[in-house]
């Protein structure tokens, strides 16, 4: 199996950049935990504040995870308009404008070169390159799409959601004067992002590979794709409000915040049962049962599938809906617990989204017959990561109540608090340990992927007549 | 479920949500004025806000509970640490938090963003968010030290907190000057002992600090202001 148009293959190059800064993020987020720990000298702190190591770690998750979403909407596009892409060449420059800003960012934090709001600190001059390369993006797609003349609701999906996360970057670009304001309008990047145009990009993705990995009928995926987006988008626009309960806003957020926000699980749980219909008419369906062992393959694409539609509902869902009510935020807001929820919901709902696809994609760009290819690294790579994200979520969680409990209950000072957390806080070190060797892992299987063993020994004769059986 | 009906729960649910969000929006800036005392705003304080982000303070600090966990929130900093206190972590980090097991970089602000990030901290500390971040709340406060007020009349100590005109630059429940540490903060963090010596010789325990000696107090004077201190605390110690 490979890839119907020459121009997808664009995409190996964004998901292999992504791959590696992904590796860097975690070996960063070492060191930021690392500093709850142990007492980092004055002189270390000084050249090497907590401050940029934590820009670091963030911004390099937001670069990987959008190039994954550029890489992945590359692949998908020249598939779902049934023509290359308009500016193959376009898409180069693109990824090269976005890792050379990302390369200067990084570097200039050292430096200590940044705008200094969390998330946002990349300095105005380099937010004007991300605005070019999004805007280079966004009509090498459109155009694509525009001459295709073939519209579907994934692609439709797909761009809005693109449209909409780059508006929103918009937001967080102008100086405000004042501080609630300010914020205020960070959530419109941030929230409307995770709980808005990343959830529509999530949405259509997924579809995408349900339709191609089931041969399940794409009228009902697209069905249930309708309504799964008019819950998200129900939920996630007005629950941008348990962001505001404490900024100086007025008393109606906590109605609006808590109400809306309280609902936002029902969507992610109906993507979860979705998923799980899939894989079953999957199972049922020819071109996605293997007669030979009776379930999906490859397997670990399925995993991947599996373990993101459970752990977004776990980490964005529950861990959400935990400290999203105003008369628990009040206690719980801007503490570990806010760590804990953004850890697992990070990566069980974008992480696992893009490794999802990488492990869907690639096998088909190296040309890998089936799309199959030899697991067994990337069965340690997701189990290692995915068990070490979920302890070091717990372990934040043990910090976040405690120092609720110690700080905001009790009134003890900060650094009074603080102290009984650091044993939890080994325990969030040690579980990135055990991240980071899988992330490595997963990289590394990633880009060496090779064909499966399995399907070359075993002759076709034999899987011939069962899977008739199999599909009768 | 019929296609058209998918259709409409999108269109429906997004619309309606966006309307609610709009309103609001609108609904939040007439208020915001008013609620952030945005007349307070002056060039001091917006270049206060510029040096924050400058210095990058966000990605260690939490404000109005938003930024990284690193290190205390800073929405009511200027009214638990006082000016001096703030004045003090700003110029010299490695001095007032050598013997602390997590640190706060030297960055060598100058003089003028020292007192413009004060100007900032003073007018955030002032913004009504519902009575956010709990442990600053002038209500817990006002409740943890009400019982003990009322019982000042027969407390030597706290006689001596007045007579001393501690009141002048640190604040008591609902009274007092922002020069200082608020006094229940201090007594959550020390023991009397502590206290004690401070007040004997602030410079020999905290350098810098702009904090009078009162060395013509006797020692169990002293002791007895730190006692004082200690116990208007936190809720833990009251009976």
């Amino acid at each position: 199996m490979t890839v119907a148009y020459k121009s997808q293959r664009i995409a190996y190059a964004y998901f292999a950049l992504a791959l590696v800064l992904f590796a860097l993020q975690i070996a960063v987020g070492l060191w930021v935990a690392l500093q709850y720990v142990v007492t980092v000298p004055q002189a270390v702190v000084d050249a090497f504040p907590f401050s940029t190591a934590r820009a670091i770690h963030t911004n390099l998750l937001v670069l990987w995870l959008l190039l994954g979403f550029m890489g992945a909407t590359f692949y998908l596009v020249p598939e779902e308009a049934e023509r290359e892409l308009a500016w193959p060449r376009l898409a180069v420059v693109q990824l090269v404008a976005l890792a050379a800003t990302g390369v200067t960012a990084i570097v200039g934090f050292l430096f200590g070169w940044m705008q200094g709001r969390p998330l946002l600190e990349i300095p105005t001059p380099l937010d004007f390159v991300v605005v070019a390369a999004a805007l280079l993006f966004l009509a090498n797609v459109g155009v694509t799409l525009l001459r295709a003349r073939r519209w579907n609701a994934v692609q439709g999906t797909l761009v809005g959601g693109l449209v909409f996360l780059a508006v929103m970057y918009l937001f967080g670009m102008p100086f405000y004067r004042n501080l609630a304001v300010d914020w205020y309008y960070w959530w419109w990047v941030v929230h409307l992002w995770v709980e808005g145009a990343w959830e529509l990009v999530t949405a259509a993705i997924v579809a995408f590979m349900l339709i191609k990995l089931t041969g399940v009928e794409r009228r009902i995926v697209e069905r249930w794709l309708y309504v799964e987006l008019g819950l998200f988008l129900f939920t996630g626009i007005a629950g941008t409000g348990h962001h505001y309960y404490w900024l100086g806003a007025p008393r109606a957020w906590l109605w609006v915040g808590g109400v809306f926000s309280a609902l936002e699980p029902i969507p992610i749980l109906l993507m979860l049962w979705d998923t799980w219909r899939a894989t079953k008419d999957g199972e049922g369906s020819s071109s996605g049962a293997d007669a030979r062992e009776g379930t999906l393959q490859p397997r670990l694409t399925w995993i991947y599938i599996g373990g993101m539609a459970v752990l977004h509902f776990v980490g964005a869902g529950l861990f959400g809906f935990a400290h999203t009510l105003p008369q628990i935020n009040y206690y719980t807001h801007g503490s570990q617990v806010t760590t804990s929820h953004g850890h697992l919901a990070f990566y069980g709902a974008y992480a696992l989204l893009n490794l999802s696809f990488f492990y869907f994609a690639i096998p088909r760009l190296k040309g890998l017959p089936g799309g199959r290819y030899d697991a067994r690294l990337g069965h340690w790579g997701f189990w290692l990561t995915s068990l070490g994200v979920v302890g070091m979520s717990l372990a934040f969680a043990v910090a976040g109540v405690l120092q609720t409990y110690l700080e905001r209950v009790r009134g003890e000072p900060y650094m009074v608090a603080q102290q009984p957390m650091r044993f939890w806080m080994l325990v969030v070190f040690l579980h990135g340990l055990v991240v980071f060797a899988g992330v490595l892992a997963t990289v590394v299987h990633l880009l060496t992927l090779k064909p499966e063993r399995a399907v070359q020994a075993v002759p076709l004769p034999v899987t011939g007549p069962r899977r008739a059986v199999g599909s009768a | 479920m019929t296609d058209r009906l998918a259709r409409a729960i999108f269109w429906v649910g997004t619309l309606a949500s966006l309307a609610v969000f709009l309103a609001m929006t609108v609904e939040t800036h007439r208020s915001f004025d008013a609620l952030t005392h945005a007349d307070a705003i002056d060039d001091r304080v917006v270049a206060g806000k510029r040096a924050f982000e400058r210095h990058n303070c966000n990605d260690c600090h939490t404000i109005l509970g938003f930024g990284a966990y690193y290190a205390p929130d800073l929405t009511r900093a200027y009214k638990r640490l006082g000016e001096d206190g703030v004045r003090r972590r700003l110029e010299a980090p490695e001095v007032v938090f050598s013997a602390s097991y997590r640190k706060m970089p030297q960055q060598h602000l100058t003089r003028a963003e020292v007192e413009d990030t004060i100007a900032f901290l003073r007018w955030v500390s002032n913004i009504e968010n519902h009575d956010w971040p709990p442990q600053d709340s002038a209500n817990r406060w006002k409740h943890s030290t009400e019982r003990l007020l009322a019982s000042a009349s027969m407390s030597p100590a706290a006689a001596l907190v007045q007579q001393e005109g501690c009141l002048g630059c640190h604040t008591l429940g609902g009274a007092g000057g922002d020069t200082g540490p608020r006094l229940e903060w201090i007594g959550g963090r020390r023991d009397a002992e502590w206290v004690a010596r401070y007040l004997a010789d602030p410079q020999a325990v905290s350098p810098g600090s702009r904090m009078p000696a009162f060395p013509k107090l006797s020692e169990g004077q002293r002791l007895m202001i730190g006692g004082f201190l200690v116990s208007l605390a936190a809720d833990r110690r009251a009976p």
